[in-house]
């Protein structure tokens, strides 16, 4: 049975590739990408004889690993869940042995491939030290294992909530946060300690009592003599293992014969948008669009931005000691924000076929979408132009500031509208977890997306070089010769965006509806 | 239901001429040409790729033809396709809906887009959660939806701005058969003032029952067409269908699924 099992694992992991070359290309190109980062840091540690140093970077590592595998793949990438034990529910296999059999063949994937490998040579750290080189080696595995089995342990359990959709919702939101802090944080505590050392050795020491990292410190124990301690950490770590392994059989038993929770339904009282935005096509559309912003994730991304931006730039300032960043600020909104529509269509996907069917034109498609964006952006992107300036004492500049802002935020609408009347890629579909890429057009995504960032930058220049000498010169005239270039041009071409994407999507109507049908 | 007959009695409500697509090197739809009638309760059945879907996307303006062309009253969907689609009421089959919209919100959104007023939209609105018994969970998002009521609510977005003829693809698929009925009602109501129905199918007795008119296509071609009493021809619609369609197996059965034998 098991073999069986780990055949099945095997086979799907040939066909996935199979159908799609440059999914298999991309693995190879990450794997070694991956297989080179440790061969880096092996390196790294190959000419490091100070004992203390290596200690902490055993520690370090080993607790990355577990922590990495404990809580990425379970909350944010989302795992490959071919083999989830509820689908084996009508087989009627024997519970301990499809356990076993599904832990085992979690190991058979590229990430746990690879930890294998990694770990196995980060065993070398301990090379010059003989025998201890073997209980690192030993270590090491555990510490892979332990991963491994982590991962699956929590997902199992995350998988539970996971069918609720709140959770899912918000648990990428809240580690999509927590990502973005982790370097503000990382930089507010390096800044705090003067030297390396003064921070690492109190994070490492703390790890290594963690079950994290407690597999970690078991050689490095052992190198200073402290036979004792390194037995703890090695006792501990392995009935962490043990103990984690005897909860996965439990949990696998027992999803294999645990239906899926029901899930309450969400409700909202009422039209919301809908009664209050103006009764035709276009304002239907904008409302439509404003129902989404807030409830589709993968709109929630760019509203989520919003705030980020400024506290990770306060702390990017607060090492430099410099706050020059913040007046990218509104320029950043607007072009992002502006942006963050260009690929609407295919976010609506197939439900985009009520637009076709009720023969909604396509001025009033684009104009609705880009209504939406505005009413929804522009308070943040004026906040986001003026607030650096007169706090910062220098008004001189607001002007021209909130021009480039929003002569950027009115070119990116106008650019976004033509390009999502054209093009659709792969986007996460409705539902999914928003972080997650659909493979098989990487390329087709890329180039699109940097014409259009190309397209958008080029076009703006008319007003950025006003911008620009005005700011050389610190002149308030030239700020508000772009504030007003910004508002007409950007106008102008706003209404040409909406026009030429509404005649494309006229046109092309059924093509556009044929290109979202593929993907889902 | 304010319905007519544009044009008179001898105009069709959907006349398709000479439709065809071919993806690849697969011809989904040869060349079918098909009348139907102003007022007829029309059935449209044929097996699992046989070119329903492709033929009524193409009727409905969701799939540009490779050839040929369709008319709903005389208004042709591709040379006037905001007209046509005035006229038009289309459930697809296989799409998605807005789900992150309520349901309530969903059909005054399809009322909103086709340009109606925002106050009979929502008398509209609110009569058909009623007839759809979704009255009660209007306020839900319809990504909560079983698959019956999202066939409900879907078919409401389909009906509120009254249009002359309805084109449902599986319109039954998934609805329990309480709501089926009552729908059956509605759509049989509907037809009685004069509006068209085109209904797609697996199931031949519902059609049998249901229809004025059936067409059966398989393979991407026609193979017949008329009131349902001419097509089946004395026999039952299944049976004429089979052997229209042909392709009952011969291969012999399972020998080993008889549980004496074992």
């Amino acid at each position: 049975m098991v073999a069986h099992i780990l055949k099945l694992k095997l086979t799907l992991l040939r066909n996935g590739f199979r159908r799609s070359v440059w999914q298999l290309v991309g693995v190879i190109v990450g794997s070694l990408y991956a297989l080179g980062m440790v061969a880096l840091l092996i390196v790294a540690t190959w000419f490091t004889a100070d004992l203390q140093w290596l200690g902490y970077i055993s520690v370090l590592v080993s607790a990355l690993v577990v922590l990495g595998w404990a809580l990425i793949p379970p909350l944010l990438t989302g795992v490959d869940l071919t083999l989830e034990p509820q689908r084996f529910v009508h087989f009627g296999i024997n519970q301990k042995v499809l356990g076993r059999a599904l832990i085992l063949a979690g190991f058979v994937s590229i990430p746990a491939v690879i930890t294998l490998l990694g770990m196995i040579g980060f065993s070398v750290l301990w090379r010059l030290e003989g025998p201890i080189l073997l209980l690192g080696l030993l270590a090491n595995l555990a510490t892979a294992l332990l991963a491994v089995l982590a991962c699956q342990y929590l997902t199992i359990q995350a998988t539970a909530l996971r069918s609720k959709r709140r959770f899912r919702e918000a648990s990428f939101a809240v580690l999509f946060l927590l990502l973005v802090s982790i370097g503000p944080i990382f930089g507010a505590l390096t800044s705090a300690a003067t030297t390396i050392e003064e921070w690492i050795s109190p994070v490492a020491q703390v790890l290594s009592y963690t079950p994290f990292g407690t597999l970690g410190a078991v050689a490095p124990a052992a190198v200073e003599g402290n036979w004792a301690l390194a037995l703890l950490h090695l006792g501990y770590g392995l009935a962490v293992l043990g103990l984690l392994y005897w909860l996965l059989v439990r949990a696998t038993a027992k999803a294999v014969v645990t239906a899926p929770a029901p899930q309450r339904a969400a409700s909202a009282k009422g039209l919301g948008p809908f009664k209050w935005m103006p009764a035709t096509p276009a304002g239907a559309v904008a409302a439509r669009a404003m129902v989404y912003w807030f409830k589709d994730p993968r709109y929630a991304l760019s509203v989520i931005m919003v705030p980020m931006l400024p506290v990770i730039f306060y702390f990017a300032g607060s090492q430099a000691e410099s706050y020059a960043m913040m007046y990218l600020l509104g320029p950043l909104f607007g072009i992002l924000l502006g942006f963050s529509i260009s690929a609407d269509v295919s976010y609506d996907n197939t439900a985009f076929s009520l637009h076709v069917l009720t023969g909604v034109s396509g001025r009033d498609d684009r104009l609705g979408r880009l209504l939406a964006c505005v009413t929804i952006s522009i308070v943040p992107i004026i906040l986001g132009a003026i607030l650096p300036g007169l706090l910062n004492g220098q008004n001189w500049r607001v002007p021209g500031d909130l021009g480039l802002s929003l002569g950027a935020f009115l070119v990116a609408l106008a650019v976004s509208s033509v390009v999502s009347a054209r093009y659709t890629y792969a986007v996460p579909l409705p539902g999914d977890n928003p972080l997650k890429t659909p493979p098989g057009n990487g390329m087709r995504v890329a180039l699109t997306q940097l014409a259009t960032f190309g397209g958008m930058g080029v076009l703006l220049l008319p007003v950025g070089v006003p911008y620009l000498i005005g700011l050389l010169g610190q002149s308030t005239m030239l700020g508000w010769v772009t504030l007003a270039a910004g508002l007409l041009y950007g106008g102008i071409l706003l209404v040409v965006g909406i026009r030429l994407g509404g005649r494309w999507m006229d046109n092309r109507l059924p093509e556009l509806m044929q290109a979202v049908m593929l993907n889902r | 239901m304010r319905l007519g007959n544009v044009g008179g009695m001898n105009t069709s409500a959907l006349s398709i001429r000479s439709l065809a697509k071919q993806f690849g090197p697969k011809v989904a739809v040869n060349d079918v040409s098909l009348e139907v009638p102003a007022g007829s309760f029309f059935g449209l059945v044929g097996p699992n790729g046989a070119g329903k879907t492709t033929m009524l996307s193409m009727a409905t303006g969701l799939l540009r033809p490779d050839a040929g062309s369709a008319l709903v009253h005389g208004i042709d969907v591709w040379a006037q396709p905001q007209q046509a689609k005035a006229l038009m009421g289309v459930l697809a089959d296989g799409v998605r809906q807005f789900d992150r919209l309520t349901g309530r919100q969903l059909v005054t959104y399809s009322g909103l887009l086709r340009g109606m007023d925002k106050d009979e939209v929502a008398t509209r609105t609110e009569d058909l959660l009623r007839v759809m018994d979704l009255g009660e969970d209007g306020d839900k998002l319809v990504v909560d939806y079983s698959a019956g009521m999202t066939k409900k609510i879907s078919l409401a977005t389909a009906m509120i701005h009254s249009p002359q003829l309805l084109v449902l693809d599986e319109p039954f698929e998934a609805v329990d058969p309480v709501s089926a009925a009552n729908i059956r009602d509605i759509l049989g109501e509907y037809v009685k003032f004069g509006g068209t129905v085109i209904v797609s199918s697996h199931v031949m007795d519902l059609v049998q029952r249901m229809c004025s008119h059936v067409a059966v296509i398989a393979g991407g071609v026609l193979r017949a067409s008329g009131t349902v009493d001419e097509v089946r021809d004395g026999m039952s619609l299944e049976e004429r269908f089979v052997d229209l369609v042909g392709g009952r197996g011969e291969s012999g059965g399972l020998s080993w699924l008889r549980t004496s034998s074992n």
